[in-house]
C-alpha cells in the first residue's frame, strides 16, 4: 500500500508516507528537505523545484514562481495587483479570458537534428552525418497556475516514489479553509495532470484531527513517557494554532473519541510568518547599516512603493530572507542566540550578526500578541455562557514551522489564560490537568513536530481511504461509505449534545474526596461531555466503597444532566514581576483563578444496585485512593451510558467482579432508560 | 465495543441517611444542537465507524458491534492465510543427532550431506529451493557467531571460564561443505550416486536364496527395489513394476525398460585424491588412470548387479508365469482345434457367409475400380482434346497477328 499525504501550503509543502510498519512518516525530498519550499523556477533549459528554486530568487526572480497555491481557483480580476512583487508576476493569460498566468523566459531545446536518409553516394554533398545541432533558442513560456501546481505536485510525488520504490497509488492533500469549489476543482485538475489519484482533499483542521487522534500521539506529547500519557483525555477540546506564511488561522475543535468537529475558527492576516520575516529583515538590515555604514532600506515592501528599488537591494533582501530561515530554526531549536551570516550582502560586504532569545521575542512580540488576540477574540465570540472558555481547552496543537518559536507558546499561555501547572485548585473543585501542547516541550523532529503534523494526518487518512477503496470494489455498502468520505454532505451534519451527562455517586460531603461536587452531594463522573455527536456511548469502570453491614450495602448512581461553567476568582498574586514588559498589557495586580463549577440541571434517573461481588477489606490499603475509607468493603462497577440519536439515555450499572480476580457468579446489573426528546 | 475507561478513583460509600430522589417522569436531556449546526470533519477511524452507524446500522450500537466483530473475524482469517503462505516448502526442522554434531569437517567425504542440512527425509528429491531454505535454517542455528558466548562445560577448575571450544565451528564447516556440494549439480550427482543410505540398502538386496523361500513377497520387495533404482534413470518417469493383473504389454514394456536401463550413476566420489604435494606428473597420471579404471569397474559391477536383479525378478515374476501359461493354453487350444476340427466345423455356416461377403466385397471393389479407371480415361482424353484445341487457337492467333 503506497499512499502519501501531502500538505500543500502556500509557502512550504511536506510529504508523508504510510510505512509498512503502519506509521505515517514525514519524508525528505531528494534535496534532503522535509520542508519543501513551494517554488518553481525556470533557468535556461532547467526547471528548479523546491528549495533550489527559492535560491534562484536572488538572481532570477522574474522567472521564479512562488505563492501559487493561493491563486488556485481565482480569476485574474479577483487578484489584488501589487506594485512590486519579488517573484514572477501574475499576468492575464494571453489566450484564456480572465485566467491568471505566469510568463517565464526559458531556453527552448533546439529541434532534433535532421537526419538525412542514408545516401550511398559518399560525397560531401550527400554526407550521412546529421546536420549540426542548433543552439537552444530563448523563448517565453506562459504557464497557468494549474500547470505550475501540477509541476510542483509531480515533483513531490516523484520524491515519494523514490522513497517508497513503488508507484504512488493515492494521495490525500490538504486544502485551506478558504478554498472554494473552484479552487478545489483547479487543485483536482493539477493533481490529475501530475498523474496522482486524489483520495480526498482534506481541510487542514481535518488533518490535525487525523494526526492527533492517532495512537501514539499522547505518548509523543509526553516525550515517550507512558506515565503521563493518560493526561490527554479521549474527549477533549483542542485549540489549533496554524501560524502560516500569509496568515494565522485559529480553530477550536471538539474531539470526542476520535470524532472531531469545529466549534469555531478565525483567520487573521495580522499575524503571519511573513510579518516575522519582515521584522527580522528590518532588524538585520539596520544592524548591517550600523556595522558597515552602507544604507540598506529593507524590507522593500514597506518602504517607498513608487520608486523602483535597486537590483542590489532586491538581491540583498532575497539573500537576507533565505538566511533568516536558518536563524529562525536555530532560535526554535536552542535556547541560546542565533546567528545570521550572509556573504556579500551589499556592495561586496559580508554580514554576520546574531540575535538572542530575548531580543527576538521582543521583536516579534507584536505578532505573538496578534495571535493571542485572535485566540481571545475567537473564545469571546464562541464563548459566553454555553461556549468554550480558555479554561476548557485541554490541548493546543501548533501547526507550521513558525509556531515552533518558543516565545509564542509562552505568550499565548499568559495572555489567553490557559490552564497550567501553577494553577492552584480551590478545594472541592474538579482538578484538571494542564494544557498539553505539541512541538514546544519535545522539540522538533518527533511525531508531534508542528511542521509534519498535517502531512502525517493526511498519510494516515490516505491509508484508511485506500483500504476502504479496496473493500469498496467488492461491497456496495463499503462503496457508500467511501462516497460519504469524499463527498461529505448530509451525513456529516450531526446533532450534538449541549450539556454534559454524568452519574453522581452520592456520598457524605467531604472536601478530600476527589471529584466530589458539593452541589450534587456526591462524586460526579461525566460520561457524555457536551459537544458530543449523537449517537454516543461511553463506559467507565471504578471502585466503589460499601457499608460494613451486609444488609446496608448498595450502590446508587443518579443520572444527572449538569451545567458546567467556569468561574473566575480574583486572587491577589504574591509577586507582580511579570515577564512581559509591554505597555499595552495592563499589569495585573491580582491574578485570576478559574475553576469549573458544576450545577445540577435535570435528574434523569436513579439506579440502585445491591452488590453481589463485594470484596472484603484488603489488608494492604496502599492502592486505595486518598480519602477513601480505609479497609472497607468494595466492589468494582462498570457504568455504561448510551445516548441515542433522538436523545434517549440509557445508563447501565453492572458489577464486573473484584480487583483481586474473584471470579464466579454473575454480578448485579441494573439499568435506567430515559425516553428520547420526540417521545 | 467502546473502550472502557478505567478510573483510578474510589468512590466512598452511600451515606446511611441517603434516600434516593425520584426523577420526574418527564425528565429529558436538553435539546441538542440542531442538525447542521455542527458538521463532522471527515477523517479517521472513528468517523468511519460513525458513518457505518448512521448509514448502515440506523444508529444502533449493538448492530455496529456485531458488524465490527464479524469484520475482525474475517480479517483474522485472512491473516491466518497469510501465515500459511510463508511456508518452508516442507523442509521442516530436523534435530541433529549427537553423532552428527561430532562430525569432523575434514572427513567430509564420509558425511551424509542431506542429514547435515536436515534434509534426510527428502534426500535426492530435495529441490534447489528446499536446499537453500534448509541451509539458511541450519546456518541461523549453528553460525559460530551465535556460539561465541557459550562455553563448553569443563571439569577442570583451572580451565573454568576459558572457552576451550575452539572447534566450535566444526559443524558449521560441515554445513557449508554440504551446501557447497548439494548446490553444485555435478557434485550432487556424484554424491547421490553413492548416497550412503542407498549403499546401505544395496547391501540388503534380495539374494537368490531368499527369493526361493516360501514366504517371499515378490511384489512388495521388488516394487521397492525398482523404485529405489529408478532414481538413476536418465529417462523419467520410470515404469513401475505394476501388480499381478498387469497386462502382457505392460509387463513386457517394464522388462524392456529395465533391460535397456540408462543410468547416470557414476563413481567419481570414490576416487583416490591425487597427491597434491607431488609434482610428479607420472604419479598423477598413474592415480588418474587407476581412478578411471576403478570407476569403470564399479560402473560395470553396478550394471551387472542391476542386470542380475532384473533377471532375478523376471525369473520369479508370477505374471510371466501366468502369461506363459496363457500363451501355452492358447497354443494348445489352437493345436487342439486343428486336431479335432471342432471349432472350424462349428463355424462352417459362418465361414461360408464370410466367403460370400468377401466375394461380394471384391466384386464391389472391382466394379468401383473399373468405374474409376473409365473415368480417368475419359478425363485424360478430355484434357488432351482441350490441349489440342488450345494449341490450335494459339496458332491461329499467332498467324493472325502478323497479318
Amino acid at each position: 500500500m503506497s499512499v502519501v499525504g501531502i500538505n500543500l501550503g502556500n509557502s512550504y509543502a511536506s510529504i508523508a508516507v504510510f510505512t509498512k510498519e503502519g506509521h505515517a512518516e514525514c519524508i525528505a525530498n531528494q534535496d534532503g528537505e522535509r520542508q519543501i519550499a513551494c517554488a518553481v523556477s525556470f533557468h535556461g533549459e532547467q526547471i528548479y523545484i523546491g528549495n533550489q528554486a527559492k535560491l534562484q530568487l536572488v538572481k532570477n526572480e522574474e522567472n521564479t514562481i512562488i505563492g501559487f497555491r493561493n491563486v488556485l481557483g481565482k480569476k485574474f480580476s479577483e487578484i489584488e495587483q501589487k506594485t512590486r512583487v519579488a517573484s514572477a508576476k501574475i499576468i492575464q493569460h494571453p489566450d484564456l479570458p480572465d485566467i491568471p498566468a505566469y510568463r517565464v523566459q526559458i531556453l527552448a531545446p533546439s529541434p532534433k537534428p535532421l537526419v538525412v536518409p542514408h545516401s550511398k553516394a559518399n560525397t560531401p554533398l550527400h554526407s550521412s552525418a546529421p546536420t549540426p545541432r542548433a543552439e537552444p533558442s530563448p523563448t517565453t513560456r506562459v504557464l497557468t497556475v494549474i500547470e505550475v501546481t501540477s509541476i510542483f505536485i509531480r515533483d513531490l510525488i516523484q520524491s515519494a516514489e523514490a522513497f517508497l520504490g513503488t508507484k504512488v497509488e493515492g494521495a490525500v492533500i490538504t486544502i485551506p479553509q478558504s478554498f472554494d469549489e473552484k479552487a478545489k476543482e483547479d487543485l483536482g485538475k493539477a493533481c490529475k495532470e501530475a498523474g496522482v489519484e486524489v483520495l480526498q482533499m482534506l481541510e487542514e483542521v481535518g488533518a490535525v484531527v487525523g494526526a492527533t487522534t492517532e495512537v501514539g500521539w499522547d505518548q509523543a506529547l509526553s516525550g515517550g513517557d507512558e506515565s503521563d500519557a493518560s493526561t490527554l483525555p479521549k474527549d477533549r477540546t483542542q485549540l489549533v494554532v496554524d501560524l502560516g506564511a500569509s496568515g494565522t488561522s485559529v480553530s477550536i475543535l471538539s474531539i470526542r473519541e476520535g470524532l472531531g468537529y469545529v466549534l469555531g475558527s478565525t483567520y487573521t492576516t495580522e499575524a503571519s510568518a511573513a510579518l516575522i520575516d519582515d521584522k527580522l529583515v528590518k532588524f538585520f538590515a539596520a544592524d548591517f547599516t550600523k556595522k558597515t555604514k552602507i544604507a540598506l532600506p529593507l524590507p522593500l515592501s514597506s518602504s517607498s512603493s513608487d520608486a523602483k528599488p535597486s537590483i542590489q537591494d532586491a538581491r540583498a533582501e532575497h539573500k537576507l530572507r533565505l538566511a533568516i530561515e536558518h536563524t529562525k530554526r536555530t532560535i526554535s531549536a536552542s535556547p541560546g542566540a542565533a546567528t545570521c551570516s550572509i556573504e556579500s550582502l551589499k556592495e561586496g560586504m559580508d554580514y554576520t550578526g546574531s540575535i538572542n532569545r530575548m531580543r527576538f521575542d521582543m521583536l516579534i512580540s507584536t505578532v505573538y500578541a496578534e495571535v493571542a488576540k485572535a485566540v481571545t477574540s475567537l473564545l469571546a465570540t464562541e464563548g459566553g455562557e454555553e461556549g468554550v472558555d480558555a479554561h476548557d481547552i485541554d490541548e493546543i496543537v501548533y501547526i507550521g514551522g513558525s509556531s515552533c518559536l518558543p516565545g509564542l507558546d509562552e505568550r499565548l499561555s499568559l495572555q489567553v489564560g490557559l490552564r497550567s501547572d501553577e494553577d492552584h485548585i480551590p478545594e472541592g473543585t474538579k482538578p484538571r490537568p494542564p494544557v498539553q501542547r505539541n512541538g514546544v516541550s519535545t522539540g522538533t523532529g518527533g511525531v508531534s513536530d508542528p511542521t509534519t503534523v498535517l502531512a502525517r494526518g493526511c498519510a494516515i487518512q490516505a491509508a484508511l481511504l485506500f483500504k476502504l477503496a479496496q473493500s469498496a470494489s467488492t461491497s456496495e455498502a463499503e462503496k457508500e461509505l467511501k462516497d460519504a468520505f469524499t463527498n461529505g454532505g448530509e451525513v456529516n451534519k450531526v446533532q450534538a449534545t449541549t450539556r454534559t451527562i454524568g452519574v453522581v455517586l452520592p456520598c457524605a460531603g467531604s472536601s478530600n474526596v476527589p471529584h466530589y461536587v458539593a452541589s450534587l452531594k456526591g462524586v460526579f463522573i461525566p460520561l457524555i461531555h457536551r459537544e458530543t455527536a449523537l449517537p454516543a456511548r461511553r463506559s467507565v469502570s471504578l471502585e466503589i466503597s460499601l457499608a460494613e453491614q451486609e444488609e446496608k450495602r448498595k450502590v446508587v448512581a443518579e443520572v444527572w444532566e449538569v451545567k458546567e461553567s467556569v468561574r473566575s476568582e480574583k486572587v491577589v498574586s504574591k509577586s507582580t514581576g511579570g515577564a512581559s514588559g509591554d505597555d499595552d498589557d495592563d499589569e495585573p495586580e491580582e491574578t485570576t483563578i478559574k475553576h469549573v463549577e458544576i450545577a445540577p440541571l435535570t435528574l434523569l434517573g436513579v439506579v440502585t444496585l445491591i452488590p453481589k461481588l463485594a470484596l472484603p477489606p484488603i489488608k494492604t490499603t496502599g492502592k486505595l485512593a486518598k480519602g477513601a475509607p480505609k479497609g472497607g468493603w468494595t466492589t468494582q462497577v462498570e457504568i455504561k451510558c448510551v445516548v441515542g440519536i433522538e436523545g434517549s439515555v440509557e445508563v447501565e450499572v453492572a458489577e464486573v467482579g473484584g480487583l483481586a480476580g474473584k471470579e464466579g457468579g454473575e454480578g448485579a446489573r441494573e439499568r435506567v432508560y430515559v425516553a428520547g426528546l420526540g417521545v | 465495543m467502546a473502550a472502557t475507561q478505567i478510573l483510578s478513583i474510589s468512590a466512598p460509600a452511600v451515606p446511611d441517611n441517603y434516600s434516593p430522589p425520584t426523577p420526574s417522569t418527564s425528565a429529558r436531556i436538553s435539546q441538542p444542537h440542531p442538525a447542521g449546526h455542527r458538521s463532522l470533519l471527515p477523517i479517521g477511524r472513528a468517523y468511519l465507524n460513525h458513518l457505518r452507524l448512521s448509514l448502515h446500522h440506523s444508529h444502533s450500537f449493538s448492530s455496529l458491534d456485531k458488524h465490527l466483530d464479524a469484520e475482525r473475524e474475517r480479517l483474522g482469517k485472512l491473516h491466518e492465510n497469510d501465515i500459511v503462505i510463508e511456508d518452508d516448502l516442507g523442509v521442516g526442522d530436523e534435530e541433529e543427532a549427537p553423532e552428527l554434531l561430532e562430525l569432523d569437517p575434514k572427513e567430509w567425504k564420509k558425511q551424509d550431506h542431506y542429514a547435515v542440512l536436515g534434509l534426510s527425509h527428502l534426500r535426492y528429491k530435495a529441490n534447489a529451493d528446499q536446499i537453500k531454505i534448509a541451509h539458511r535454517k541450519k546456518v541461523l542455528k549453528h553460525h559460530p557467531d551465535k556460539k561465541a558466548g557459550t562455553n563448553s562445560h569443563t571439569e577442570s577448575v583451572y580451565l573454568a571460564g576459558v572457552n576451550q571450544n575452539t572447534n566450535d565451528d566444526a559443524f558449521f564447516k560441515c554445513i557449508q561443505k554440504a551446501h557447497e556440494i548439494l548446490t553444485n549439480a555435478e557434485r550432487r550427482r556424484q554424491f547421490d550416486s553413492v548416497d550412503p543410505v542407498f549403499v546401505e540398502f544395496e547391501e540388503e538386496l534380495p539374494t537368490a536364496t531368499e527369493i526361493k523361500s516360501k514366504n517371499f513377497d515378490f511384489f512388495k520387495t521388488f516394487t521397492h527395489v525398482f523404485e529405489l533404482y529408478a532414481r538413476f534413470s536418465k529417462v523419467q518417469p520410470v515404469p513401475g513394476l505394476g501388480d499381478i493383473d498387469a497386462t502382457k504389454e505392460e509387463v513386457e514394456s517394464f522388462y524392456d525398460f529395465w533391460y535397456n536401463f540408462d543410468s547416470w550413476r557414476s563413481f567419481e566420489w570414490y576416487d583416490k585424491e591425487v597427491n597434491e604435494g607431488s609434482d610428479n606428473r607420472d604419479d598423477k597420471r598413474y592415480t588418474e588412470k587407476k581412478n578411471k579404471s576403478e570407476r569403470a569397474r564399479r560402473k560395470k559391477e553396478d550394471i551387472a548387479k542391476l542386470r542380475n536383479l532384473v533377471d532375478m525378478s523376471l525369473g520369479i515374476d508370477p505374471r510371466i508365469k501366468r502369461i506363459k501359461q496363457q500363451e501355452k493354453e492358447a497354443r494348445d487350444a489352437k493345436k487342439r482345434g486343428v486336431v479335432n476340427g471342432g471349432p472350424p466345423k462349428k463355424t462352417k455356416a459362418q465361414e461360408e457367409e464370410e466367403k460370400k461377403k468377401a466375394e461380394a466385397e471384391a466384386k464391389v471393389r472391382e466394379e468401383a475400380e473399373s468405374a474409376a479407371r473409365a473415368e480417368a480415361k475419359r478425363q485424360k482424353t478430355a484434357a488432351a482434346n482441350a490441349a489440342k484445341k488450345a494449341r490450335r487457337q494459339q496458332r491461329a492467333v499467332e498467324e493472325g497477328a502478323p497479318s
